[in-house]
Formats: C-alpha cells, structure tokens, sequence
C-alpha cells in the first residue's frame, strides 16, 4: 500500500505533518481565505502547546494581517476558551492551531466563526473555494493592523464557569482530584479550576511545553499513567484532557478508565434529573444517551459527526445539552463548545450532589459494550466501501445520514470516513463484549475482501 | 508596471499588490534554507506592513529549522552589528528603506554583517526559484527569541568609535528628522548623549511617515525648516531603517544626498590618506577629494554589497554611495547613518568648523538624476540597444559597462542603468557646468527611446 497522504484540507479546517505537508505557505493562504472570507474583522488566534505552535501561529498572523484584519493573539490556552473569547470580544471569527488528540508531529487550523462555533460544512466550502481560487483580499499598507496581545482569555473562561457553579464538598469533605492534561493547553488552566471548586488537586503533565508523555487521546491506554496517580494518591477522581483540552476522559477513583463515553453520559444524567431539555449527539455516540433521556422523558436528537453539527442542532433545537462520544460536553447555558473544564465541572457536581463515589455513579449508568476500529482509506475508495456494505445489509434498518449505521435492537454500527485522516473508523456498540467484537470483526473482514 | 523587485539589494515590492505574505515565507523559507539553519537576527522599521512581513518572516524561517531572534524595530545597522557580535549565521531587515511607505522589502545580511553579494543573492534565488525548502520536524524547531538591546550595543560600540568628550563639549544643537521610521528611538538618544541640544521632528514610531523617506533635498524641507527656526548647528535626516543620511547646513540648505559621502571623506581622508570606495554613480567629487588629500578611489557596480566587500577587501580609509549612504569600517562594514553623524560631528567638534565651511571644501558638481519609469521588457530592451550602439560608436568617451552604461568625458559623465529597487531606469550626469550636465542628461534620455517611460525627477 502506498503511505498515507498526511495533509488534510477538509470542513474540520487543514490539518497536517510538520516538517511534511503542512508549510507555512500553505498556512499563510489559509489564513488569508479565512481573512477574505470574514471581510477584514476581528480575528481572535490561540494555539495549544505543540512546539510547531509558534511557526504556524507566525504564517496564520501574516495571512490575517495580509487580509486587513486586527488579531487578538490569545497564545496558549484551551480551544474552548478561544470559542468563549470570539463571543466576548464580538470577533468575526477565530483561529485555533490545534491537532487537537493528534499525535505530537501534527498541528492543524480549526476556524471559528462569530458564534464561536466551528464552520459548518457550506461556509467550509465557501472558505476552500476562496482558498482554491486563490484571490485574497490583499490590505494596502495603511489598512494592515497591528496584533494585539491578550491575556484575559483563561481568567474570563474561569469565571464563566465559576458563575455557575461554585466549590463542592463531597461528604462535607473536599475532593481529591487527580490531573493529567498530557502536558497540553489545559496545563494552564485546570489547577486552577479545581483549586476554585475547593479541590485538593494531585497532578502530572501539567508542563505547557507541547512535549506529549503519551498520545494526546484521551483514550483508556493512553491514561495509565494517570490511573497509577489515582491509585497511589488515594484520589476520588482523575481526569484527563487531549492538548487542547476540549476532550475529557475519566478514571474512576478505584483507578480504572470509565470509557470516553460515559463522559458525556454522566453529565447528561446529572443535568436531566435536574431539568427537562433535550439532548444532542452525534450518530456514534453510545445508546446509554437515549435510555438515560428515556427514563427522564427526554428527547434525544443524533446528528453527523463533527462538533458543529451538534452544536448547530443544540442551538436550533436549544437543547439542555449535547455533546460526543469522544469525551466532548457542551452544555450551552457556560460555552457553546466541547469543553473540558465544564465537563470536569458538572462531574465534580454530580459526585457532590449524590454523595456517591464516582465508580458508584458509572455502574448505575446503562452498560454497552463499545469496540472502535479504524482502517487505512483513501478517499477515493471510500465510497465503494460503504456501497458494499450497504448491499450487505440492504435489508436492515440503515442510518445514511454520515457513512452507514446499522441499528440493531440493542447493538448498533457506524462506519464512515474521517474527517481529520485518511481513514475510516468503524464503531460497534452491544450489550456484551462477544456481539460487539464478532460483529465489527465481520464488518472489518468484509473491507478488506473489498 | 511590475512593481516587485527582486535584485542584489533585495526583494521589494508594494505590499497589496506584490509584496503578498506568500512571497515573504517563500523567500524567508529559502534564506534558511541556504543557510542550512542556525540563528538568524530579524529587524524591521515602523511601516504598518512590517507586522504583517515580521510574521510570514518568523513562520518561514522557523520551519526550515532556523533560531530566530527577533529585535524588533530598530535601525537595520544596529541589527548588522549585534548580527556579528552573536556570530549568526545571518539576518534579515524588513525595511522598504528609502523607498514610500506602501513599499516594503527583505534585505538579507551574511554572517559578517554585509549584504548577499550579486552571487550569494543568486544562489538564493535558485533556492527560491526551486521551491524545494529544508523542512523541519517538531522536535527540531527551535522557539522565537526577542531581544531589545541591540541599539544599546550599537551605542557602546559608537562610543568607542568616536572622541565623545570632545564632541560633548561643543554642546551642539542639532535638528533631527527620523521620518518616524527605525532610527526614531536611537538618534535623539544618541545625540543627547553626545551632550547635543537635540529639536527632533517625526520621531515617533507610532506615526506615519510624514513625506517620502529618501533624504534628499526635496524631502528635508521640514527640516530646512526646522534648523532655521532653531538655529541649529547642524540638520541631519534619516531614511526608515538608518542607512541613508541627509545634511542640512547651519545655514538651513538642505544639501544633496551625494555630499553625505562627499564630506565624510573629506573629514576621514584628512586624518588618514587611504583608498575610498564608492559606485560608478557617485559624484566626481569624491576623487577630486581623494587627489587632494593623496588618497585614491575604487568604483563598483551599485549595490552596498559591492562597495561593503571592497572596503573589506582594500582596507579602505571608507566606503560609501552617492545615495547618502556611508560605510566607516571602524565601526562596521556597512552603511550606518550613525557612525556617518558621529564622524560628522566629532570633526566639528575638534576643528571648531562650522558646517558650512566643511561644504565650502567640497569641489563644486552639477548632478542630475532622472529616474525614467517603465515596464521591464523597455527597460532591458531599451538599455541593451543603447549598449550595441555605444560599442560601435562611443561619441569620444571613456566607457565602462560593468553596471549599465556609464559615458565620461573629460568635462563629464553620464551614467545609465536599470534600478536595484524599482522598475524603472536611472540616468545620472555630472559636470562641472550645469548645462553641460543638463545636456548629457538630456542626451541619454532621447537615445533611450523609451516610449512609455514616465519621468521623475529627483
């Protein structure tokens, strides 16, 4: 097999290899379109922690300087706080430089619109177009603006959140909480979010200098080193962010990882036996969503993969909460975005409120078995794959809205293209191990006959 | 009009047309790439688009793998000087120097602080043309570095350079105007602590530039102003980044930018005889100086690049170009509008001479530049006919085509050549008689034949 293309160009914004494919040249026309498209306004950059931050944030400024716009320069800080700062700071937009979970030789340019959610996939046209056309705005010498430093981004981010929630006392005791923020651009802001909910805070990799300990995922073996702290600490609860902190995984205070899905399904259970509302959630996203919003007598609205057609649908349908399976809440009433500091949050909430340790509240959630796979895949035989799987499974109750889903009573499966790699993922929730695995293998065997 | 330039002295171009970020990063990408890496100074005057250039600059550079160090804004020579005290592998100045505002450039120094030379500058191109630049991996690219005090390490050096008590002493009064480019913050420091009552105007780098940076006659009439009204000893002028020095006299005549050069080797070569280097387009002057004064005078192409390793290379008493610029290699091999002041004033200071009789010295030339704007395809085409037809016929000169075509007789020269930084050709005659210069300016412009030229006199 030929190696995989690693540039990117797609509705998620342009992601690549440094020292590969993503040049500053390539950068800077990017920056430009993005510039051209929002006419010259305010633009708010901020970037994780990756040591390619600095060159790609340089080529982003000299495009959106070429454009006319001002820039707010946020430097390091989660991307979630750049989405809040965009609305704060009436911007016509933002730039986060994040490859986000990544590996450490990626970066990539997410693009924020005014809302401070992402592009959808149209105006994602729209930009590529400009880009592809290559006729940029160019600012005459006078209309080029300065850049402007700006420090209030974590300090404001903090005081949303603490404007809705205040310190917790678990058992009339503080909280033991263990961090791990893979030394990414939660490192600079999570202590002290934990401090003011009047935690004690035990940590590890909490050096913002973008040199990762392990991949950024916040996936279960990826967090071995914080379930060892959890255990040797004595903690009651740890957390894990990817580098740029809008992910959030969980490890229970017995030490073991509860599965990135059950992220969201605890936050969404803790603010529906509060309040009615609706849920949003991507196709992939485990079924434990729907039962939980059943016994509440909520609705549960699924959409494509991609954080801003969640965030899109939760605003249409102004939805309580929402969020991905990847670890992602977004609970509007904070930050309209994936957000790892609101989630760690209404964890902590949650916890407080029902005085149970954390292990307790993950078992009283509904229990699915979920087995992710992914396959190299160009994009041009993606197409062929899913048709070949759609002939197989012509005669069962079909999803078409991203890929192919397949819904079984009680199991189901997802398989579609990447947005963000040549790859496909393949995604196979079931009551129990044994369906789960036997039916992803049968989909994997069937690609690769193809 | 092609109105992007890429020669010995540079790329320049106007920024919203030419001069895109795209071209910035290519050629920032190419320079660390021909340098194979290491530290790289970076400084810029105070053009609005230089923020815009600073940035696509320091992403280029970053990802071939280059230590950047960033000083800021501050005068171009004061980067050339820290560049080789920090032995860097080399540098760039982001500065449209004399040109207007809307134009900005990249000027690429080597590490022993002069300009690429007409070869390295083309082995830089080939680089550029080949687009196929050094790419670094995250683990190998180094973080932004800022410095501040390169300016501070130009004035240790200056005071070293120059008799400072004597000239503090003299208590001079002096008019400064910085066109609120680069040197801003370092000349009204420098002149006060050379004990100077210093009046200085468009010394702030916030402003824009308050007429065209090129100090010449025209451009100093603020500060012809300026110097009367304060009865000032003496009036000098800055281009943006502090390579180009205008003289205003205590009189308030603000004096041709070829005399910059004229009067510095008129005060070095009479502490010390010696050779002085200067290009084929500056004023006769200079070797009527050097003859008094038992020195000699080498000519090269134009470009500071020539003159700047000629000096090197001769041990040259100084060096320098018609244009206002001034090298004095006991400060540094490189125009520096502040070693040129500090030579300036020192000799006032010691002789108890007014400007004015420093002028008197000067043998007296009638200089006329014309700059005839065209299209490039006329420009070439046009100068390379001029050239067959002078190699047949060479109306009694002496001829010498080492940079365009330069004519001269024993009452005058003409010389013609295509720009370094515009698209456009310049003619120069001298003589000692100004009808005389008028008519062999004439002469060429009507040889030329340049049907879509427009003229700008100087």
């Amino acid at each position: 097999m030929k190696p995989i293309r690693t540039l990117k160009i797609s509705i998620s914004g342009v992601r690549g290899v440094i020292g590969d494919s993503l040049s500053p040249t390539l950068l800077t026309r990017f920056a430009e379109s993005f510039g051209t498209y929002l006419n010259s306004g305010k633009i708010v950059v901020g970037r994780d922690t990756r040591t390619s931050g600095e060159m790609v944030k340089h080529a982003v400024f000299a495009g959106l300087l070429a454009t006319g716009c001002p820039v707010v320069d946020l430097d390091i800080c989660p991307v979630p706080t750049i989405q809040l700062m965009v609305r704060k700071l009436g911007a016509r937009g933002g730039i986060a430089i994040t490859a986000s979970h990544n590996p450490v030789e990626w970066n990539a340019l997410k693009l924020i619109r005014s809302d401070g959610c992402f592009l959808n996939s149209y105006q994602a046209e729209e930009l590529l177009s400009i880009y592809h056309q290559g006729d940029y705005r160019k600012a005459r010498n006078h209309e080029i603006k300065a850049v402007k430093k700006n420090s209030q981004g974590i300090p404001s981010h903090l005081e949303q959140i603490l404007k809705h929630y205040g310190p917790v006392l678990w058992k009339g005791r503080r909280l033991k909480v263990a961090i791990d923020c893979c030394n990414g651009a939660g490192s600079l802001m999570t202590p002290e979010l934990l401090q003011a909910l009047g935690c004690d805070v035990v940590s590890i990799n909490t050096t913002p200098d973008g040199i990762f300990p392990h991949p950024p995922e916040p996936v279960p073996q990826n967090l071995t080193d914080l379930c060892q702290l959890v255990k040797e600490s004595g903690a009651d609860v740890g957390f894990a962010q990817d580098a740029d902190a809008d992910r959030l995984a969980i490890v229970s205070e017995k030490g073991t990882p509860i599965g990135e899905d059950n992220t969201l399904a605890l936050a969404v259970k803790f603010l529906l036996r509060q309040e009615q509302g609706t849920v949003v959630t991507n196709l992939s996203t485990t079924q434990a969503i729907d039962d939980i919003a059943q016994v509440f007598n909520c609705r549960v609205i699924r959409t494509r993969i991609g954080e801003v057609n969640v965030t899109e649908t939760m605003k249409k349908e102004k939805a309580l909460i929402g969020g991905e399976g990847n670890g992602g809440v977004i609970f509007p009433r904070i930050n309209f975005a994936r957000d790892s500091m609101v989630g760690i949050t209404l964890v902590l909430h949650y916890m407080a409120l029902t005085a149970s340790p954390l292990s307790t509240l993950v078992e009283e959630l509904p229990r699915y078995y979920f087995v992710k796979h992914t396959l190299p895949c160009p994009s041009f035989r993606v197409r062929s794959f899913l048709n070949s799987l759609k002939e197989i499974y012509f005669r069962e109750k079909l999803d078409l809205t991203d890929g192919l889903k397949i819904l079984r009573p009680d199991s189901w499966a997802h398989i579609r293209s990447s947005n963000t790699e040549p790859i496909m993922r393949i995604v196979v929730e079931a009551r129990n191990e044994e369906t789960a695995q036997a039916w992803a293998r049968e989909i994997i065997a069937m690609m690769h006959d193809e | 009009m092609n109105l992007l330039k890429i020669s010995i002295s540079g790329v320049r171009g106007i920024v919203g047309a030419t001069f895109t970020p795209e071209l910035v990063v290519n050629f920032a990408q190419a320079f660390g790439t021909y340098l194979e890496s290491g530290k790289i100074l970076i400084c810029r005057d105070t053009r609005p688009s230089g923020a815009m250039v600073r940035s696509a600059v320091i992403s280029g550079l970053i990802s071939t793998g280059c230590e950047v160090v960033d000083l800021g804004i501050c005068p171009t020579p004061s980067m050339q000087l820290l560049l080789t005290n920090l032995n860097a592998r080399g540098g760039i100045a982001i500065s449209g120097g004399h040109n207007p505002e809307e134009w900005n450039a990249l000027k690429f120094v080597r590490e022993d602080g002069i300009y690429l030379n007409a070869l390295q500058a083309s082995e830089l191109l080939d680089v550029y043309h080949q687009g196929e630049f050094n790419k670094v991996p995250w683990n190998r690219l180094f973080k932004l570095r800022e410095r501040n005090d390169a300016i501070e390490h130009h004035l240790s050096k200056l005071r070293q350079n120059f008799e400072w008590e004597a000239i503090r002493k003299r208590r001079f009064r002096v008019a400064v105007d910085c066109c609120n480019g680069a040197c801003s913050e370092m000349t009204p420091r420098f002149l006060e602590e050379l004990g100077c009552n210093v009046v200085s105007i468009n010394d702030s780098v916030q402003e824009r530039f308050p007429h065209d940076p090129n100090p010449t006659p025209s451009n100093m009439q603020q500060l012809r102003a300026l110097v009367k009204a304060s009865r000032a000893d003496i009036g000098f002028a800055h281009d943006a980044d502090g390579e180009r020095l205008g003289i205003v006299t205590e009189q308030g005549t603000p004096l041709s930018e070829e005399w910059t050069l004229a009067i510095v080797t008129e005060i070095e070569l009479s502490k010390q005889p010696g050779v002085v280097v200067t290009n084929l387009s500056t004023t006769q002057a200079i070797d009527e100086i050097a003859l008094r004064h038992g020195g000699g005078v080498i000519r090269t192409p134009i470009g500071q690049a020539y003159v700047a390793e000629m000096v090197k290379e001769v041990g040259a008493v100084l060096g320098g170009e018609g244009s206002g610029g001034v090298i004095l290699p006991k400060t540094q091999f490189t125009h520096d509008s502040f070693a040129a002041i500090g030579s300036i004033l020192e000799f006032l200071a010691l002789h108890q001479n007014k400007v004015s009789e420093l002028v008197d010295r000067i043998p007296g030339f009638f200089m006329i530049k014309r700059n005839l704007a065209s299209s490039p395809s006329a420009i070439y085409a046009s100068i390379q006919e001029l050239r067959s037809s002078i190699e047949f016929d060479a109306k009694g000169s002496t001829v010498d085509l080492s940079d365009g075509i330069k004519l001269s007789w024993p009452d005058g020269w003409v010389h013609i050549r295509d720009s370094n930084t515009e698209s456009m050709i310049r003619v120069i005659a001298e003589a000692r008689e100004a009808a005389r210069a008028e008519a062999l300016a004439d002469w060429a412009q009507s040889t030329l034949r340049l049907e879509d030229a427009h003229l700008n006199d100087q």
